[in-house]
């Protein structure tokens, strides 16, 4: 038995359903993700956890208990919002202490466990300061630590980075990430941003319009999704129009150029209309030993990305981005120029229309 | 950029609009202390306030005006606070009916009010159906017209109170602190004591000095219900003398100016208000 069990959950607004059939079982100290465009669902999933939501329909159970319908303050579930949310009248100690006061421990451990997690979080020196005294990211800190003081069961996050500027948001997720892994806690993480969720997750929860897309690591979400939109929205892909040409042997065309797929095709009919996706970096130069899918194409762009090159080829009639690593002794072809590109069987992914 | 470079960058007319509005509003203030001060044929002093101040009704009304303004600012802020933090957190939606409401006071005339108090609450209360009278109508006691009147100044505080509780809580953000200080654990009371009451002090703060001021100067419920407040004292000695009214106006100017300097203090930096 899982230790948060998320069953056949719903919600609606009135008529409308936010929440669609939501199954979810998480293993204690997991670290799962919920990741899809804003609007479709993310939140309401996360408080219906929290207790801030009831569900219209199904079960939530904490380990072992069925939570689906108690009270916020009842549960014990350390919540972090875009926010911070930290209290403006009480010192960083203060706030950090809060939940232990309220639920009226003696003063002596309030003032350990305070000390222990402004440790935790080392901002030792800025124990005495009030909120707005420090910067985002130390505040988004402070309200890990003072959600994380009351030993919660689980730590629900809602897009916790997102008010902090780049630099901060990649070192603040690292850390948030190695603090979840040293004390062993379960987290629920809420983000649009498919890289902080590829980063970060154990595993990632993909969610469109209050549905489940699908539910992976994130080398599984990544190298294998499973449908049309979570190729879309996680990674950056290619896609263009083609039509089945040989179902058994994975063959698609388009625009008359033939791509050949390892998988994708069964259950399709000759005439078929399909789309064909391939991420960037999957596409490459043809070299001497002939591989799988090996076409021609035009040299119609390219563009430094820092450490990726991205050049643009027109395959047919249709533009693809191909992606290669920079490097000094990089070898470009000119523009304009014909040259032949190829990707493995595996990189050619055959999606619904 | 130096004080005086930047005031010579406000244009002409900025200044001539800004001075003739301060003496629209000095003069008269500067004609009533000039008066106030020549009680004695050919001495400037301060006869009238040193008279003023001794009168012993003065003190009498002064303190039992403030004993009524005390009491309508603490119903109005256990009556408003936790009002203005349900419908921001639960009904936002009836925010503009709240809104108007809060308004009403200023559509219907005092005069109106105490009317209706004094029509409704100057007959015995019974159990409905008999005879069996429960209560002595309110304006027969003193207890009862202290609760009447304090009920009627809090509706004529009821905007200044609702609009500066209301603002306070947009400042905070309400909604989130709530649930952060609720997945810690917190009950209502806790919260509303705890995290809401000190983050809105400033805005109370200024409510309560609003209402304070209204409640001192207020003369037509109070004289109606026949209380002996500080209102219709001054406005009865206004009729019999000539300086010292001048004198307790220009007294209670400063008094006023005091509360708006206080209200200035504690709100113009809210987050260090916030912080001690
Ligand atoms: N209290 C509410 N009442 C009505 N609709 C809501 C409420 N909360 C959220 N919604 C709607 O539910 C949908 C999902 O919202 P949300 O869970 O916040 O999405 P996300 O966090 O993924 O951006 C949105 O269309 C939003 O407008
Ligand atoms: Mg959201």
């Amino acid at each position: 038995m899982s230790y948060l069990s998320i069953s056949r959950v719903t919600k609606q607004f009135g008529d409308t359903v936010v929440v669609d059939d939501f199954n979810l079982d998480v293993e204690k100290g997991e670290f799962v993700s919920f990741l899809g465009p804003s609007g479709c669902g993310k939140t309401t999933t996360l408080r219906m956890v929290a207790g801030f939501e009831i569900p219209t329909s199904g079960k939530i159970l904490l380990d072992g208990a069925d939570i689906t319908d108690k009270a916020p303050n009842q549960r014990n579930v350390g919540m972090i919002f875009q926010s911070y949310a930290l209290f403006p009248n009480m010192t960083v100690a203060q706030n950090i202490g809060f939940g232990l006061r309220v639920r009226k421990e003696p003063e002596n451990m309030v003032k350990q466990r305070v000390e222990e997690m402004v440790s935790l979080i080392n901002l030792e020196k800025h124990a005495n300061k009030y909120p707005y005294q420090l910067s985002g990211g130390q505040q988004q800190r402070v309200s890990l630590a003072r959600a994380l003081a009351i030993h919660p069961q689980v730590l629900l996050l809602d897009e916790p980075l997102s008010a902090l500027d780049a630099k901060i948001r990649i070192s603040l997720r690292a850390e948030i990430r190695a603090i979840q892994k040293k004390l062993g806690i379960t987290a629920i993480f809420v983000t649009h941003d498919q890289e902080e969720a590829l980063s970060i997750s154990d595993r990632i929860v993909v969610m469109n319009t209050g549905v489940m897309e699908q539910v992976g690591t994130p080398f599984e979400i990544y190298n294998f999704p499973k449908t049309r939109f979570v190729a879309n929205f996680v990674g950056s892909l290619n896609t263009a129009d083609a039509e089945v040409v040989d179902p058994a042997k994975g063959l698609v065309s388009m625009d008359g150029v033939q791509f050949e797929s390892a998988e994708g095709t069964e259950g399709r009919k000759k005439g078929d209309k399909v789309k064909i996706a391939i991420r960037p970096e999957r596409l490459s130069f043809a070299s001497e030993q002939k591989k799988a899918n090996v076409v021609d194409a035009t040299i119609e762009n390219i563009t430094f990305l820092g450490s990726v090159v991205r050049i643009q080829v027109k395959i047919g009639n249709t533009k693809f981005n191909m992606d290669t690593f920079n490097n000094p002794f990089l070898e470009l072809p000119g523009l304009g120029s014909k040259e032949q590109v190829t990707c493995s069987k595996e990189a050619v992914l055959v999606l619904d229309e | 950029m130096s004080i005086f470079a930047r005031i010579r960058r406000i244009p002409f007319w900025s200044w001539f609009w800004f001075i003739l509005g301060a003496l629209y509003f000095l003069l008269p203030l500067y004609a009533t202390v000039n008066f106030s001060l020549r009680m004695e044929r050919d001495v400037i002093g301060f006869k009238a306030y040193v008279r003023a101040f001794e009168d012993p009704e003065f003190l009498e009304t002064f303190l039992y005006s403030n004993f009524l303004a005390l009491m309508t600012i603490v119903a109005s802020i256990i009556l408003i606070v936790p009002t203005a933090y349900w419908i921001r957190l639960r009904l936002p939606e009836a925010r503009r009916i709240v809104e108007f409401i809060t308004l009403l006071p200023f559509v219907v005339p005092a005069i109106i009010l105490v009317f209706g108090l004094i029509r409704i609450y100057s007959s015995p209360f019974k159990i409905p159906l008999t005879d069996i009278t429960i209560l002595q109508p309110l304006t027969t006691f003193e207890v009862g017209t202290d609760i009447l009147i304090v009920a009627g100044y809090m509706v004529l505080g009821l905007p200044y109170m609702y609009r500066s509780v209301d603002t306070g809580m947009r400042t905070v953000d309400v909604r989130t602190l709530t649930e952060a200080a609720q997945s810690l654990g917190a009950s209502w009371f806790t919260i509303i004591t705890r995290v809401i009451l000190p983050n809105i002090r400033a805005a109370l703060l200024s409510g309560a000095l609003l209402t304070f001021a209204i409640v001192v100067g207020e003369v037509t419920l109070a004289s109606f219900l026949g209380v002996p407040a500080f209102g219709p004292y001054l406005f009865l000695l206004g009729q019999h003398r000539a300086y010292e009214p001048a004198a307790l106006s220009f007294a209670s100017f400063l008094l006023t100016w005091a509360a708006m300097g206080l209200i200035q203090l504690f709100t113009g930096d809210q987050q260090v208000s916030g912080a001690h």
